[in-house]
């Protein structure tokens, strides 16, 4: 697979790591190596610019989470709970 | 109840029944770190005598409030994300701190905190909330070179690649939520936690208890199914004005 042009690189090669590098995962060739090609290689590049998007697209789509204040409660409850009986009971003297 | 702290009517998950989920999963021996970790912590719960001095139940719980209780948020956002309702959410979150706040003295400190949480989480929902859900199993190598090729095709075509990514630019949150939520459970929970949680794909791997490979077909076929969602509805609502051919 190749986008016509000659790259030191070949596209299939970059296009078989894109999503390791992406996600910042060991790529099995030097990530420089890919870099280069992404600037060289206008498709490639445009995938890349794609996935990256898609990828922020999803992390912006998802607005964090505040746990309800009760279920907050309810674990320091029950961790005292368990504290207790995982304590071994001190003799007094 | 022994503190009488707060009263919990029907949320508490007592400590026999959190003994009983571990009970029941089985315990095969592993070389994975973590994998062993956790079989070794479930050992320690069915231990006789697994009691503790009271000055290291103390440090063990100031330990637990001050690295793990700060992951609440993060842990209920993933469990809302398994059960989709707050109410099993909310079950599901607090059987998850007692279970890590049982095994804590095995946890090593330095390694993922987050993802030691994510793997007890997950393991809790699995045991108790699907159980008879598993969907098939899907070959790894199989599905990646689904992908390889998708891609090739469109690495030919070429064409409006650029307005695509303009268009994945301006989708609406609600409309990105939405195909997530479309895609099958096994995808969609990689890609959370890729994308969200920003977990690597070894962490992913341990948190599900599949091999790496399958976490990276199941991202991949998961970003695929969200790509072609997002760009048809991109093209029907005229975020992009022209179809490929």
């Amino acid at each position: 697979m190749s986008c016509g042009n000659h790259h030191d690189t070949p596209c299939s090669q970059i296009l078989e790591v894109i999503y390791l590098y992406l996600d910042n995962e060991d790529c099995n060739m030097e990530r420089a190596l890919v870099a280069q090609h992404l600037i060289e290689c206008g498709p490639c590049n445009e995938e890349f610019g794609l996935e990256q998007v898609l990828k922020s697209a999803i992390l912006r789509s998802c607005q964090p989470e505040v746990a309800p204040v009760a279920i907050y409660e309810r674990i320091v409850a029950q961790i005292a709970d368990i504290q207790v009986e995982i304590t071994r009971v001190q003799k007094h003297t | 109840m022994a503190t009488g702290l707060i009263t919990r009517p029907k949320y508490g998950v007592t400590i026999k029944e959190v003994k009983s989920i571990s009970m029941s999963k089985s315990q095969a021996p592993d070389a994975d770190p973590i994998e062993s970790e956790l079989a070794e912590f479930e050992l320690d719960e069915l231990d006789s005598n697994p009691k503790i001095s009271a000055a290291e139940a103390a440090k063990l719980t100031a330990r637990f409030e001050q690295d793990a209780l700060p992951l609440l948020d993060v842990i209920y956002a993933g469990a809302l994300r398994m059960t989709k309702n707050p109410a099993d959410a909310e079950d599901l979150v607090q059987e998850t701190f007692a279970k890590a706040y049982r095994s804590f003295k095995t946890f090593e400190e330095g390694t993922n905190l987050k993802a030691w949480l994510f793997r007890i989480l997950t393991n809790t929902f699995i045991n108790q909330y699907r159980k008879n859900q598993r969907g098939p199993a899907v070959d790894p190598t199989e599905q990646i070179e689904d992908w390889q090729m998708a891609r090739a095709e469109r690495h030919t075509s070429g064409g409006l690649k650029s307005a695509e990514t303009e268009a994945l630019e301006n989708l609406p949150n609600e409309v990105i939520s939405n195909a997530l939520l479309s895609i099958p459970e096994d995808f969609r929970n990689v890609v959370y936690m890729a994308d969200v949680d920003g977990f690597s794909y070894k962490e992913i791997a341990e948190i599900m208890d599949t091999p790496v490979g399958t976490v990276m077909s199941r991202l991949h076929r998961g970003r695929k199914l969200l790509r072609e969602l997002l760009e048809d509805y991109a093209y029907e609502n005229g975020f992009i004005k022209e179809r490929k051919s």
